[in-house]
């Protein structure tokens, strides 16, 4: 019996080979647009919570009600103190985060992100196209991500600018390090940005990271901190992270607008296959009403038409997966990056290729109503 | 076994309701032997279809029973239905209703396999049948690349390929020019004569008669039957 199911079902679908030409493209196209949102979606969460993740601290203290790490609020700078001698704490730094306004050598004034960075540098860079971040060291020298060389008018090392009116020397351009806000983050040490954010007092931090000793819970070592420490809320990198990212795909609407258009790219794709399917199954109707007289079962039509549906879905997904290969390759330089998780194409394959199936029940039904007495009177 | 191999009793088909209800078919009683080639006439309207539908088990009757190989038809399970039609019936239209995506031998192909025959019995039976209709050419062409006469001599396999006790033609010669209606219908007739198939033909088309063992002429809902002599 299933030697009859695949090559009607098929020969049937490519027989006209343009109108199934276009339904694989448009099965992509839908594909493509809701991966594409999804990838945006996967690209935005992990920019929000890369330096979280990069820094490697073990545990983020930082003030209470602190919606997300670029909007980092004044702590004084004794709490790294506190912080380092709580048990079970092997060692803490601390971090600074403020707004600035960038002086593009052209007159241009640019929002940007200032983060000091401690002895250490825990929380910077991660990957550097030139330079280096020792090197902010020294007075007025910073360190920007070359994604935005051009925005902000600097593009090798020795460049300068200005930042809320004080002179700045290029010390490295780091690679890949984006930022979610329309600000680019500005890398230094803690003194040079406390020049460029005068709203912050000499004494006053945003973070303290801190990473546990061996062996110890940084959950424990968390709610120890939150205990000992005053005025200061203590999370672990992931919770920060998901704080983080939480506060602007769900808090701004911004995750739920890319989820929409995802779930709209879904849709565009169960309808266009439901009509091409329902316009095919319609075409071939007394070809169904004839197999229907000779002897082919209803389940068997059944099947032709669920196996066209997962012909042209998977057709569809493939060719769609293939575009969004190009252009998350593409993007991978960009400041909007496409990506995504095994996790995450695994699921959005399988709910598209439902919503294709989904897509054929039109045509299922049309079939179930078909009467094969017509057959003499066609 | 007796030799009959579909029995009409006291077959009655209405359509319709009250008013418009609508009397086709009134008691028709008719025996089929094995072998047997039978030809429906009629004026249009009469109910030639509709008694080649309930022969065919596609259409339930009004009243009455259906017996194919000594077994009453259950018209009420559409299922059993399709399995009767998919081992026992051999079809063939006025259109040859070819499928239109597949070439020739695939059409066949796929019959035979729906009929659950073995893979070896298919080759060497389309090979058969494609040589006594003179189809050999044709097998790797698209339906719409033969002639209506072509067409139907593919229905015409299609119908015997997987020996039906009962083969069922409604206007089979109707889209065809006379000289080649009759090269159908006798190949049809010499067909289901080898394979021992109940054949049972409508057509509009006098001339045809003489090639049949009977006559069944249906008027007014009533069924006659008129022995050929040879
Ligand atoms: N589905 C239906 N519903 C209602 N009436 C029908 C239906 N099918 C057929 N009829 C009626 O039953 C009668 C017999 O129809 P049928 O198609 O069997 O005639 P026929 O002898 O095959 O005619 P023709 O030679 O024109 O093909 C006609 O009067 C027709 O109007
Ligand atoms: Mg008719």
């Amino acid at each position: 019996m299933n030697a009859v199911i695949l090559p009607v079902a098929i020969k049937m679908l490519s027989h006209n080979k343009l109108r199934f030409f276009m339904t694989v493209t448009g099965i992509s196209m839908a594909f493509f647009l809701a991966a594409a949102q999804i990838g945006l979606l996967v690209g935005w969460v992990n920019t929000n919570s890369a330096i979280i993740n990069h820094a490697g601290a073990d545990l983020w203290v930082m003030a209470k009600e602190t919606r997300t790490f670029d909007y980092g609020t004044a702590i004084p700078r004794h709490r790294v103190q506190q912080v380092s001698s709580v048990p079970g704490v092997k060692w803490a730094e601390s971090m600074l985060i403020g707004w600035a306004t960038w002086h593009h050598p052209q007159g241009k004034r640019i929002n940007v992100e200032v983060i000091g960075l401690d002895d250490s540098f825990t929380g910077g860079p991660w990957e550097f196209a030139s330079g280096s971040i020792e090197i902010t060291r020294q007075p007025d020298t910073v360190v920007v991500d070359e994604l935005y060389g051009d925005m902000l008018g600097v593009w090798k090392v020795g460049d300068e600018a200005e930042i809320q009116g004080h002179r700045v020397i290029m010390g490295g351009f780091s690679r890949g390090v984006r930022t979610f806000t329309a600000a680019p983050f500005v890398f230094t040490s803690i003194r040079n940005a406390q020049k460029y954010t005068p709203y912050y007092r000499d004494d006053e931090i945003s973070y303290v990271l801190a990473r546990v000793a061996e062996g110890e819970d940084p959950m424990k070592v968390r709610d120890l901190i939150n205990q000992s420490v005053s005025n200061v809320e203590a999370l672990t990198s992931s919770e920060f992270a998901e704080r983080s990212v939480k506060y602007w795909m769900l808090e701004t609407g911004i995750g739920i607008t890319v989820i929409i258009t995802a779930a709209l790219g879904m849709l565009v794709g169960a309808v266009i296959m439901s009509q091409t399917l329902f316009a095919i199954t319609q075409d071939h109707l007394p070809n169904y009403a004839t197999l229907l007289a000779l002897g082919f079962h209803h389940k068997t039509l059944r099947s032709i038409i669920l196996s066209q549906s997962f012909c042209l879905g998977g057709l569809g997904i493939s060719l769609g997966a293939v575009l969004f290969g190009v252009a998350s390759n593409a993007s991978a330089t960009s400041p909007i990056p496409l990506e995504t998780t095994n996790y995450v194409s695994i699921a959005l394959i399988i709910f598209f290729l439902l919503c294709c199936i989904g897509a054929s029940w039109f045509s299922i039904r049309a079939i179930f109503k078909l009467d094969p007495v017509m057959v003499f009177h066609g | 076994m007796s030799s009959d191999v579909l029995v009409c009793q006291g077959i009655s088909k209405s359509y319709g309701e009250g008013e418009q209800k609508e009397q086709v078919l009134s008691r028709v009683d008719l025996t089929f032997q094995k072998g047997q080639a039978s030809v429906l006439i009629g004026p249009s309207g009469s109910g030639k279809t509709t008694l080649l539908s309930i022969l065919g088990c596609l259409l339930a009757p009004s009243e009455g029973e259906l017996i194919i190989n000594s077994e009453a038809v259950n018209f009420k399970d559409k299922s059993s239905l399709t399995e009767v039609r998919r081992l026992k019936l051999g079809f063939i239209f006025q259109h040859a209703q070819l499928l239109p995506f597949l070439t020739i031998k695939e059409n066949l192909v796929v019959f035979a396999r729906n009929t659950g025959m073995q893979a070896d019995d298919i080759e060497q039976r389309i090979q058969l049948l494609i040589e006594r209709l003179q189809l050999v050419a044709m097998a790797p062409k698209f339906p719409s690349q033969l002639s209506g006469g072509q067409r139907q001599r593919v229905a015409i396999a299609r119908a015997l390929l997987h020996r039906p006790s009962i083969v069922l033609a409604d206007e089979p010669t109707a889209a065809l020019d006379w000289h080649n209606g009759q090269t159908v219908v006798e190949l049809l007739l010499d067909q289901a004569r080898v394979e021992q198939a109940v054949l049972v033909v409508v057509t509009h088309d006098v001339r045809m008669l003489p090639l049949f063992d009977r006559i069944l002429a249906i008027e007014n809902g009533i069924v006659q039957v008129k022995q050929n002599v040879k």
